[in-house]
């Protein structure tokens, strides 16, 4: 057996032999060598070539797929402007009572730069710096030269001020439409309003989102695109509110006080015409909240709504109201006043010594506190203390100031008898201004309670019914006589018949008990007082003058020649007019006759 | 060829030649390149200089220059190619020692007549060797160390040669297309990937290495490759023309913007927007529509070209189909690659479109060889 690789040459020696041509023969075997081996190369070839193919057609499928892509893709400037989602810069404007403007909207730029985009980086860092002096142009030339690619630079500027930037000519600073909230009258109710500051920030716009007062309370409202046309309109009356402004400034300055707050409101609808609290800021730029100190230290705090104080004497009248109420006395009943008052180790006395019994009508006139300390006792303290929820002295002021919800009254921890004593003559027992205001309020109306608003409203509350109308007019009458023969006598306005009452409160001391030299001083007011339209609260917190040779703290010779003062600027805004008492009248014609 | 004699039915001779070109590829080329002038007449903003008319011209020299090469017997092409691979070493080096520097490479070449880019040139004499070379050797060795061994070095040498210009898109297309052969060819699937595996080994330790004691490359070094790799971190510098193609690209959309339309391309964004990135005129003014119509033409192209080796006995005459098909392949593919961004920006020229004399002639002598082997081809 020949092996096979032999097999050729065999063949070659085998024709030899029989005597061929050999070379035809080698011819063949090439042949049949060479195309054995072309069918293996064709066979391997192909099959790589598959593989390769397979290889383009990928390639081919990646780069029409991703052209595809791009093609379908927005182009890519327009894109990143669109990015992000849709933010509502609209916020509604606020009025007052009359439809005038309180806040509102102003088209202004903010100022953003795309490093990558710039230029000059460095010459513009300089430029920027020189046009806002208060920029660090080291600073800007970090940020700019950095990896950021976008810098915000100015939330708001100035129409100058883009011009100028405008004037660098770098492509990389961009402007952006920015609403700015603007508050025309500068301080003017500026616890009111409380001030917006920006939200969600884009480049395109930014939210205006409230951070205090009426603009945190109705941000909803305010912010809502459906409401867009219509403003919130407040209660304020922007005319009264700037001359209560005003006289509250120059009387605080008279009577050295370092603060004060006053509230004007109208008794039939518990409308607030105006609320004042000194000393106060711009809403425009608004300051920063203390991070030490007493709150009260800050203008940023509301005194009239916010500041819950121990408010005296002034909460004698509703002691007095409800023992008429519950026909325990009747006004000319004669009262124990002989003092001091003693209750286990506690004394009460009076200011002055007042004699052994004074009238009801008198104890509210001179203010005793003995007096009232003993109605008090007749009431019983879980009386007093369900009366003077039904005023709505007890809850917090539904005022729609977002600080309001920080103003909750003081209460005794126990409601005892020693507790219903000193609150029948307004101490241990801490309310808000706004609070005695709403609690006069259904005093002069005629006995409904009401609930203080901010916001304009038409026609008259008709609350829950608190006392009868007859004790109602009772109380009115008492308050008139403090006014003409008691301790509110600098309170009397010719012309506009006055009824009120005061109240000098010894300030807390932080470690529980009174200072010697420092009240709170209020007066809160009817007016007038045989038909009150309104009620006028108005305190000073330290207040101190010299008068007669004496120095004076009590609210008679401080809060309450201010209120009068308040009360003869503010009558003729409010549309009342000088009228004489229908009583007095009444005597001018028996004298006359 | 003394085989081939006892399969041969009839190949043509003397002027007959000219009856058997494959006159679909000659076709398919002069649609690409008249799509070439439209676009060089378009970035010229509607004019014949300085771009569209020498370019025609190149292309009518070249058209010539492909007939030629075509009539030409592909015996002569098997037994020159070693002395041209030579040559265009020998030229290649004559570069590096005395080459014109443009664009910050030394890769011109002036023999006084034509500025010649032997980079270009080596190419084809590459493929051409790397054919005759696995004609010439017998099946059983193709895949010993040794006979694989040789042909790696006729790679290396020339793409080392040519990435010391610096000319980092050429050495590219060489050392794909080379390895292209050999995998045609037939070598052994594991040398590839052993390459394959060594070369993503090697990658993956330098960028590990770091940050850590044993750092293979220099801190600027690793800071290039991050902008290679990243064109976005640096837009108006490495960037730039990745960035404002995507543009012309997305605001091309699906039907474009119409001839001359094109802003990116017209309002001078683009630089290069005659030479490499001519693919985002076409993107933006004729859309995707246009752009995939220009991939059809090339993938035309290459079809007629596996067609005609698939039907080609020839092992020298599939060998230089295929490679010169592949080296065409890789031309537009790392080109749209480069301009879509999918890859980062290595220079490399839309074949037949972008404005360039050497790649132009480069190319058509190419397809002269295609044409050569397909008319020489016994049927």
């Amino acid at each position: 057996m020949i092996r096979t690789p032999l097999r050729p040459l065999a063949r070659i020696l085998e024709a030899r032999a029989k005597g061929e041509n050999p070379d035809v023969i080698e011819r063949e075997n090439t042949r049949l060598r060479h195309e054995e081996m072309r069918d293996q190369t064709r066979a391997r070839s192909e099959g790589r070539l598959l593989v390769l193919g397979v290889m383009f057609l990928c390639a081919y499928a990646v780069i029409g797929v991703r052209m595809g892509v791009m093609a379908g893709s927005e182009p890519e400037e327009p894109r990143a402007r669109a990015e992000g989602s849709h933010i509502v810069a609209q916020r509604s404007d606020i009025v007052d009572r009359r439809g005038r403007v309180l806040a509102t909207n102003l088209e202004t730029h903010s100022l953003y730069a795309q490093p990558p985009q710039m230029i000059d980086p460095v010459r513009v860092a300089g430029a920027l710096a020189e046009i806002f002096p208060d920029l660090d142009e080291e600073r800007l030339v970090r940020d700019f030269t950095g990896k950021r690619k976008f810098v915000w630079i100015k939330r708001k500027i100035s129409p100058e001020q883009k011009q100028a930037v405008h004037d660098i000519g770098d492509p990389g600073l961009l402007f952006g439409p920015r609403e700015m909230r603007l508050y025309p009258n500068g301080k003017l109710a500026s616890h009111v309003l409380g001030g917006a500051s920006f939200g969600r920030e884009g480049v395109d716009a930014a939210e205006l989102i409230g951070v205090a007062g009426v603009e945190k309370v109705f941000d909803d409202f305010l912010r809502d695109p459906s409401e867009e046309s219509r403003p919130l309109q407040l209660s304020l009356d922007l005319t009264v509110q700037a001359a209560a402004e005003q006289v509250l400034w120059g009387g605080m300055k008279l009577m050295n006080a370092k603060g004060a707050a006053s509230v004007l409101m109208d008794v039939h609808t518990g409308e607030v015409i105006s609320v004042v609290s000194l000393p106060d800021f711009d809403p425009n730029d608004r300051p920063r909240g203390p991070t030490e100190g007493a709150p009260d230290d800050t203008p940023l705090f509301n005194r009239a709504v916010q500041g819950v104080y121990e408010l005296g004497s002034t909460f004698k009248i509703f002691t007095v109201a409800q023992a008429l109420e519950l026909d325990l006395v009747e006004p000319s009943t004669m009262v124990d006043t002989s003092g001091p008052l003693r209750w286990g180790r506690h004394r009460i006395r009076d200011f002055r010594d007042y004699g052994a019994e004074l009238t009801v009508e008198d104890v509210i006139a001179k203010s005793s506190n003995v007096g009232t300390a003993r109605l008090a006792q007749k009431i019983g303290a879980e009386e007093q203390r369900a009366f003077l929820a039904a005023l709505g002295l007890l809850e917090r002021t539904p005022a729609e100031i977002v600080e309001a919800s920080g103003s909750t009254p003081l209460l005794p921890k126990k409601w005892s008898e020693i507790s219903a004593m000193t609150i029948s003559y307004g101490h241990g027992l801490s309310v808000s201004p706004m609070h005695l205001a709403a609690g006069y309020a259904a005093i002069a109306n005629g006995g409904t309670r009401i609930k203080p608003t901010l916001l304009k409203r038409d026609g008259r509350q008709d609350g829950p019914r608190v006392m009868r109308p007859q004790v109602a007019a009772a109380a009115r009458d008492m308050l008139r006589k403090a006014v003409t023969d008691g301790t509110a006598s600098f309170g009397d306005v010719p012309g506009y018949v006055v009824g009120g009452k005061t109240g000098t409160a010894d300030k807390p001391t932080p470690q529980g008990g009174y200072y010697e030299d420092k009240v709170i001083a209020s007066f809160a007011s009817i007016f007038p007082a045989h038909d009150p339209k309104y009620v006028l609260v108005l305190t000073l917190d330290e207040p101190e003058t010299f008068a007669l040779d004496e120095v004076r703290r009590t609210a008679g010779w401080t809060a309450v020649p201010v209120a009068a003062e308040m009360i003869n600027r503010l009558a003729p805004l409010l549309g009342l007019r000088p009228q004489l008492e229908p009583g007095q009248l009444a005597g001018i014609t028996l004298t006359s006759n | 060829m003394s085989y081939l004699e006892h399969t041969v039915k009839y190949t043509p001779t003397g002027p007959r030649k000219v009856l058997y070109l494959n006159w679909p590829i000659a076709l398919l080329l002069v649609s690409v390149a008249a799509i070439g002038f439209l676009m060089l007449y378009s970035v010229a903003g509607g004019s014949f200089l300085p771009w569209a008319e020498p370019q025609m011209k190149r292309f009518a020299i070249g058209f010539v220059l492909m007939l030629g090469i075509a009539m030409v017997p592909l015996y002569f092409w098997r037994n020159v190619a070693p002395l041209g691979y030579l040559c265009t070493i020998a030229l290649l080096a004559l570069v590096a020692v005395m080459g014109d520097t443009g664009m910050g490479a030394q890769r011109w070449l002036d023999l006084g007549f034509i500025r010649l880019q032997p980079s270009e040139l080596m190419k084809i004499t590459l493929v051409m060797l790397l054919a005759a070379y696995y004609d010439w050797l017998p099946l059983s060795k193709v895949s010993h160390p040794l006979w694989v061994a040789l042909p790696v070095a006729m790679i290396l040498l020339p793409t080392l040669m040519v990435l010391t210009q610096p000319d980092l898109g050429t050495a590219i297309l060489l050392l794909a297309g080379g390895g292209a052969i050999m995998f045609l060819a037939g070598v052994h699937w594991t040398y590839f990937a052993a390459v394959i595996a060594a070369g993503v080994g090697v990658v993956t330790a330098v960028l590990q290495s770091r940050g850590t004691e044993w750092q293979l490359l220099n801190d600027y070094q690793f800071r290039r490759i991050d902008t290679f790799l990243d064109p976005a971190a640096d837009p108006l510098g490495a960037g730039y023309h990745i960035t404002q193609s995507k543009i012309a690209l997305g605001s091309g959309g699906w039907a474009g913007r119409g001839f001359m339309q094109g802003t990116q391309s017209q309002l001078n964004f683009l630089p290069e927007k005659h030479t490499d990135f001519i693919f985002t005129t076409l993107a933006e003014e004729f859309g995707f529509v246009g752009a995939v119509s220009l991939l059809a033409l090339y993938a035309l192209i290459i079809f007629f070209c596996v067609v005609s080796a698939l039907s080609n006995p020839n092992r020298f005459a599939a060998l230089l189909t295929l490679g010169i098909a592949t080296t065409f392949f890789l031309y537009f593919a790392v080109n749209m690659a480069m301009v879509t961004g999918l890859i980062p920006v290595v220079g490399v020229p839309l074949p037949l479109v972008s404005y360039g004399g050497s790649a132009m002639l480069v190319l058509m002598v190419g397809f002269g060889l295609v044409q050569s082997a397909d008319v020489h081809k016994p049927r």
